[in-house]
Parts: C-alpha cells; sequence; structure tokens
C-alpha cells in the first residue's frame, strides 16, 4: 500500500472519530443549556405557571452559536501554533497545546456569554412570577463551559485533520467554522428531539408527539428534587446524543472515505456518494416500513 | 472562466441556494415531535447543509466546474440523508412514533395512509419517504448552488490574488451567500416547510425574486471589488 494512500486512510479514521465525539459532545452542551428548539418548552412554562430551575442561555441559535465557538477557538489555536512552531516545537505538539489553548479561551467565552443570555432570559420571565434561581444558573453552568471547551477542541483538531491530512483546501477556521454550523443544525435536527419529545415530556406517554395542548407543561422533578440542566445531558447523552455523533460521524467518515478510491477518477467520490446517499434512502424507507408495522395505527385513528 | 461569466454564477447561485430552502422539510416544533420535517429551522438547516457541501467542493477546488458543483451537490446531500435517517431513528426510538405526514393523506411514492399514525393532537412527525426525497433535492440544489457561488468567485479573484488567499475569501463568500439567502424564505415559510408537498411552494416566487436582488447586489459588489477597483 502507498504511504499517501495509508496517511489518508488513518487520516479518514481520525476525522471520522473526533467527528463521533464531538456530536456527542455538542448535543450535551446544547442540552444543558436549553439552547435549541426545545428552550420555547421552557420558555412557555412559566406562562402557564411553572417555576422552572432549567439553565436557558438560548439567545441564538444553535449553529451559528456553535460555528462561532469552533471558528473562535480554530483562529486562536491557529494563530498560537505558528509562534508555538516559531519557538522550536514540534508540529503536532504545536497543534494540540494551540488548540487545548484556543479552547479554554472560548469556554471563557462561552461562560460569559451564558451568565448574561440565562439572567436576560430569566428576568424577561419576571411578569409571570418566574423568581432568578442563582443555583440553577451556578450549578450547570461549568458543566456547560467544559462540554463547550471539548466541542471547540475537537473541532479544531477536527479542523486541522481535515486541512493537514486530508488536503481540504479552505483554511482550518473556515473549516471549523463550516463544520460547527453543521454540526449545529444536526444536533439540532436529531439529538434535540429526544431533548423535546421525551426528557422534557417523561410525565406523558410513551409513543407520541407532544400535542400543542400540552406544550410548555414540562417536567419540573427530576430522580431526585427539583431537574435541573444537569440532569438533562445525563439522560438525552445515552440515545440522542449517540444518535447526533453517529449522524455527523458518518458524514464526515463516509465524505472521507469515498475520496480514498480513483477508479473513475476525479469524478469516483461523487459516485460513491450518490450510491451511499441512495442506500441510506433505502435504510430511511425501511425504518419507516418498521415502524408502521410495529407500533401500528392509533387506536380510534384506524379509519382515519 | 471570464468575470462576466463568473458574475451570472454568483447570481444563479444565490437563486437555486434560496430555492433549495422550500424543498428541506424542516419546522421548529418538530423538535416536540409535534410537526412533519427535520426538528430546526429551515433556514439554519440548509445553510448546515450547504456548508457541509462547500466543505466537500473544498477538496475538489482546482478542477473543472462542474466537478467542484457536483462535489458540493453530494456533499450536502449525504449531509441531509444522514441527518434525517438518524431523526427518524430518535423518533422511531426515543419518542416511539412513525414517520407521518401533515401535507398529504397517502404517500405519493409508497402508497402509505399517513392520518392513523398521526398522533392525536400533532400535524405530523418525522419524514416519511416522500418528503425525504424531497429533502434530498433540496440538498443538492443547496450545495451545487453554494459551490457554483465559490467557483465563480474562487475563479474571478484567483487572477490577482494567491491560490490559498482566493479561496479563503471565495470560502467566505460562499457562506456569507447562505447565511443571506437561506434566512430570506423564512419570510414565506414562517418556521415550518414540509418540502415539495407543502402549499408553501406556490410562493417561491417570492423567494425567487428576493434571492434575484440579493444575488445580483452581491455579484455586482464582488465584480465592482475585484474587476473595477
Amino acid at each position: 500500500m502507498e504511504p499517501v494512500t495509508l496517511t489518508l486512510m488513518i487520516g479518514v479514521g481520525l476525522a471520522g472519530v473526533i467527528a463521533f465525539i464531538a456530536g456527542i459532545i455538542e448535543d450535551a452542551e446544547s442540552d444543558a443549556g436549553s439552547s435549541s428548539n426545545p428552550n420555547s418548552q421552557v420558555q412557555l412554562a412559566p406562562q402557564i405557571g411553572h417555576i422552572i430551575t432549567y439553565y436557558d442561555k438560548a439567545i441564538a441559535g444553535e449553529p451559528p452559536q456553535n460555528g462561532l465557538w469552533a471558528a473562535g477557538a480554530c483562529t486562536i489555536a491557529l494563530l498560537l501554533s505558528w509562534r508555538f512552531v516559531d519557538l522550536g516545537m514540534g508540529q503536532y505538539y504545536a497543534v494540540f497545546f494551540a488548540a487545548v489553548a484556543g479552547a479554554a479561551v472560548i469556554a471563557l467565552v462561552q461562560g460569559c456569554f451564558g451568565i448574561f443570555a440565562h439572567i436576560s432570559r430569566i428576568t424577561s420571565m419576571a411578569a409571570f412570577k418566574q423568581p432568578l434561581y442563582w443555583h440553577a444558573l451556578l450549578t450547570p453552568l461549568p458543566y456547560s463551559m467544559g462540554l463547550c471547551f471539548l466541542t471547540a477542541l475537537l473541532l479544531t483538531l477536527l479542523a486541522f485533520v481535515a486541512s493537514g491530512i486530508l488536503g481540504n483546501s479552505f483554511a482550518p477556521p473556515l473549516i471549523a467554522l463550516f463544520m460547527g454550523i453543521t454540526l449545529g443544525s444536526i444536533a439540532s435536527g436529531s439529538g434535540d428531539i429526544h431533548y423535546g419529545a421525551e426528557r422534557l415530556y417523561q410525565h406523558l406517554p410513551f409513543g407520541s408527539g407532544i400535542a400543542i395542548s400540552n406544550q410548555g407543561d414540562i417536567d419540573l422533578k427530576g430522580e431526585y428534587g427539583f431537574r435541573n440542566s444537569v440532569d438533562t445531558p445525563y439522560f438525552c447523552m445515552r440515545f440522542g446524543g449517540t444518535i447526533t455523533a453517529l449522524a455527523f460521524g458518518l458524514l464526515i467518515f463516509l465524505d472521507g472515505w469515498s475520496r480514498l478510491f480513483t477508479f473513475a477518477g476525479r469524478w469516483t467520490s461523487i459516485i460513491l456518494e450518490a450510491v451511499i446517499v441512495a442506500i441510506l434512502f433505502i435504510f430511511l424507507n425501511r425504518l419507516e416500513k418498521y415502524t408502521r408495522d410495529s407500533y401500528g395505527p392509533y387506536p380510534g385513528q384506524e379509519d382515519a | 472562466m471570464d468575470p462576466i461569466t463568473a458574475m451570472i454564477g454568483i447570481i444563479v447561485g444565490g437563486i437555486i441556494v434560496g430555492i433549495c430552502v422550500h424543498f428541506i422539510p424542516a419546522s421548529a416544533v418538530g423538535a416536540m415531535s409535534a410537526s412533519t420535517g427535520i426538528a430546526t429551522g429551515p433556514s439554519m438547516l440548509s445553510t448546515g447543509c450547504g456548508l457541509a457541501g462547500l466543505y466537500a467542493a473544498g477538496y475538489m477546488i482546482g478542477e473543472s466546474t462542474p466537478l467542484v458543483v457536483l462535489s458540493g451537490a453530494m456533499g450536502s446531500a449525504l449531509m441531509i440523508i444522514c441527518t434525517m435517517l438518524l431523526a427518524n431513528t430518535i423518533c422511531a426510538f426515543g419518542t416511539g412514533v412513525a414517520p407521518v405526514a401533515g401535507s398529504y393523506d397517502k404517500d405519493p411514492i409508497t402508497g402509505w395512509r399517513q392520518k392513523p399514525f398521526m398522533s392525536p393532537g400533532t400535524d405530523g412527525h418525522s419524514m416519511p419517504t416522500t418528503t425525504a426525497l424531497s429533502g434530498i433535492i433540496g440538498a443538492l440544489l443547496g450545495g451545487a448552488g453554494g459551490s457554483l457561488v465559490f467557483v465563480s468567485v474562487y475563479e474571478m479573484i484567483s487572477p490577482i490574488l494567491e491560490h490559498t488567499t482566493a479561496i479563503t475569501i471565495a470560502g467566505m463568500v460562499g457562506a456569507g451567500v447562505f447565511l443571506i439567502n437561506c434566512v430570506l424564505p423564512a419570510y414565506v415559510l414562517v418556521g415550518k416547510s414540509e418540502g415539495m408537498t407543502d402549499k408553501k411552494m406556490k410562493l417561491l416566487h417570492k423567494t425567487f425574486v428576493s434571492c434575484l436582488i440579493v444575488s445580483v447586489i452581491t455579484a455586482v459588489f464582488v465584480y465592482a471589488s475585484v474587476v473595477v477597483i
């Protein structure tokens, strides 16, 4: 096997693994901060008389927010890595330590963002007698910052792998921005269903979407005492987070994998990706058939 | 590619990016399994899938234009099918519902009835086959449009700038077009779209006109900054 192909294969595997872990962590970060679409339910709750103790930092959409963290961390990391190389450090060490420093700075920025976002969100609910509980802010804040640190670090490393090993033409900060926004929209579109439709409404029967009339009637009690935002990723990471990770990991891995072959010249990756899309579409159709057969129609709606 | 052709490329790409949003099924209340579509806003989802396409196109820059455009389209399609398949998986095993569309009674491709499987009080959940196909069409359009903008800007500025700088600026313009043109249809979609089976497809001309105006401004600005100044 040629050394170039071996390096590419290692790069593809590494990118897939980093993307997979980043997917889990990013979904947990958004769940901890209620920073995606289910935050509408958290905001509705005080309006129907529920006093909440959730951490709510949803003042920006999850994709641009995540893109900002990733691009910011990667920009700092790129600049620092040049400086570290100038000081005589090895290239790979320089990138890794610079990525850690960049992610640490961004975690602090996210902490400031989270504090002000939560305070402004909660005080806007004062008309509905929602108090500003400090424990609801201070308990999940370090946790959320830690998850943000890991997400920014992993996306920065992913950007460097895509640029340095896989040969993407874009500069690493731009790749980090693309990956951040893409991961944010994947996590928002898949993982958050587990938070919004299941975790927030565990008192409703399993096997149904949340009817409009029930929206806002979220769970207030946790496994132990009042539910806070540290409990949420504990539940969602086991299924919602893993599935998000699978979606993002598959995207990065399959996109890189399709570029390892050359049987049709430069068209190879396009042909392979078209085949993969067709196969996944068939999977989607079979999953639909399976769920329809397994669950059946709702009682009383058989002839609707 | 001469500057005028590149300018036309930016305009056409920008319009396609706007139109793609109509095809991508997305709904914010989908996060509560209360509506058909991927569980996030159509604009941000389209941006995310378009940027995945730009990332894929980044591997092909320097090749012929059709290669870059098709690579971007397939990268986008891969992102959207991964998201839809795994979102359906969460709906199936995380909340226990089958994919159901609110905009049609019988699926045009599979012929499966939708209403009996719709949970009471909701407007559908996740993506059945036809809705998913609409999402793939939208992603192909979005990825192709964004990559066309990217390659057009690159071809326009590459004679006067260094290779790496030209790619970075072209990528930023491509990403910027997504952030502008994907948001414009939000005014007609108002946070929810079921793709090509949705009645809001009749409002496509409004998106077309708004994206045309914005893309012309973008293209003239890029042309002026590169060729005139």
